[in-house]
Order: structure tokens, then C-alpha cells, then sequence
């Protein structure tokens, strides 16, 4: 129960960060690829820096231990992120 | 207070600001549930379900595991963590609309959209439809979306998620260049 409690509550952060960043909106997804908007790079790689100062501090102090890290398959998540791209871009979402 | 109350509703927060937000849950996703943040996950967990009631034996595969087989599958189709995460999401995006007074429901109001395509709604739908279905096929490929796979690897220093960064954005780019024409 607890677990779900905290999923529920992270995942508040979660998408009252996304839409308070406007990543819910058309145009901030579809200019971030003609390079008039960088909003979603902005959003996305200062979210990784935040993260990732504090989890190599965590695990530094010995509070965490990684989870199973996503698997490296290269040529997978190159293709993956190809069509990943196309719809991105069609959707807008 | 009332500093606080104006800052919370406004429509949109520096991106920096949200993006340390974000950062900050994902950190917490790791110290409190010891996962990683993710979208796509849910999704396909939920499909699973509801194609192993409907179609047992075509979604009696690898991919959704065999009943009774060894191997573990590569999604649980059954309410995982990050379904749960995924009510969370839509109630958060909720809040937020409400908060910036910006909740309503829209059908096609993006004046951008709009300009390229034209008024019609039916069109963003399709295309809507169509794009959410190549996302879906392309996070399944890949192992994640931008949040599980871009975000949550990127924190871990993951070259897969590097990989899917600059796959997605090549693509977005090449899709964009094709769809607006002279109008890029």
C-alpha cells in the first residue's frame, strides 16, 4: 500500500512538472525540432543533471543502491528512437 | 504567501524550474521505490491485460510472457508500479491545469497547429492517433519512452539513453523538415 501511495504522489510531482514546463502543448514539441524553442532540452537535461548529481551523492553516502539500469542494445535503441522520433513529431505529444 | 499562491498559478514556469522538479521526483523515485521513472511501461502492461483476456493465445508470447513458462517476460502485464505512477501523472497534469486556470477541454486550439494543417479537428486526431501508435511502436523497440528510458538512464549514465536521444531527434527533425516544407 505504501509503495502505492508514494507512486501516486511522485507521479503528481511528475505531471505537474510536465505540464507547468508546457510539454503538453503542440508547438513547444514541434519547434524544439525546428530549433525556435529548446524548452524541452532545457526541461529534460536539467531534470538528468539534478538526478544524476544526487544519485552518484546517494550512492556516494551509501543511501541507494541502482536499480536495474535499461538495457544497451545499440542497435535497439537507435531504431527504437528513430520511429520513436517520427511519431513524436506527427503527434506532438 | 500571496507570492507563493501567484507563483503556483502561473501558466508556465521557467523550464529549468520544472526540470529540477522533475529531477528532484526521479531522485526520490530511486531512494523511496528504488525504480526509475517511466510512461511507456504502463502502457504496455496495461495492453498485456486486457489482450490476455481478450486473445490469450497471440498475446502468449516473449514479449508478454508464456503462462507457466521460465522465462521472465520482458513486460508484466498486470498493475504494475508504474500504472499506479501513471494515475499519479494525470492527476498532477490536473492540478497543474487547474491551478494556472488553463483546464479545459480542447479539441484542436493550437494556433501553430492550425496554421500548418488547417481548422479542422479531425485531422489532429488522426495524426494524433496515428504518431501515438509509432511512439508506442518505437518505445517498444527501444526499451522506453523519454521519460524511462531518456530521462531515467540519462541520471544513471546509461549510453542507451544517449542513443535514443539522438535517434529520436534526428527523426523529429528529418519528420518536421518533411511535414512543414518551406515553412520550417
Amino acid at each position: 500500500m505504501t509503495t502505492f501511495i508514494i507512486a501516486v504522489v511522485l507521479g503528481i510531482g511528475f505531471g505537474f512538472s510536465l505540464n507547468k514546463a508546457g510539454l503538453t502543448k503542440y508547438h513547444k514539441i514541434a519547434n524544439q525540432f525546428r530549433f525556435t524553442d529548446m524548452t524541452i532540452l532545457k526541461y529534460m537535461m536539467t531534470a538528468i543533471c539534478v538526478a544524476m548529481t544526487g544519485l552518484y551523492i546517494f550512492r556516494g553516502l551509501g543511501w541507494v543502491t541502482f536499480p536495474t539500469v535499461p538495457a544497451t542494445y545499440i542497435l535497439g535503441n537507435l531504431i527504437g528512437g528513430l520511429i520513436f522520433g517520427v511519431g513524436m513529431a506527427l503527434a506532438g505529444y | 504567501m500571496n507570492q507563493i499562491k501567484s507563483f503556483i498559478s502561473k501558466e508556465s514556469w521557467s523550464p529549468y524550474l520544472a526540470g529540477i522538479v522533475l529531477g528532484t521526483v526521479g531522485l526520490l523515485t530511486v531512494l523511496l521505490a528504488n525504480t526509475l521513472l517511466g510512461a511507456s511501461g504502463a502502457f504496455e502492461s496495461i495492453a498485456g491485460l486486457i489482450g490476455k483476456k481478450i486473445a490469450p493465445s497471440v498475446f502468449s508470447n516473449v514479449y508478454w510472457g508464456v503462462e507457466g513458462g521460465r522465462a521472465m517476460p520482458v513486460i508484466r502485464p498486470e498493475i504494475t508500479w508504474s500504472v499506479i505512477l501513471l494515475v499519479g501523472v494525470f492527476i498532477g497534469g490536473t492540478l497543474a491545469a487547474l491551478s494556472s486556470r488553463t483546464f479545459k477541454f480542447r479539441f484542436n486550439d493550437d494556433t501553430q497547429w492550425k496554421r500548418i494543417f488547417g481548422p479542422q479537428p479531425w485531422k489532429r486526431w488522426v495524426l494524433g492517433f496515428l504518431g501515438a501508435i509509432i511512439v508506442a511502436y518505437g518505445a517498444g523497440i527501444a526499451g522506453g519512452c523519454t521519460s524511462g528510458l531518456a530521462i531515467s538512464g540519462g541520471m544513471l549514465f546509461v549510453p542507451a539513453a544517449f542513443l535514443f536521444m539522438a535517434g529520436f531527434m534526428v527523426s523529429g527533425i528529418i519528420t518536421i523538415l518533411i511535414v512543414y516544407g518551406r515553412r520550417y
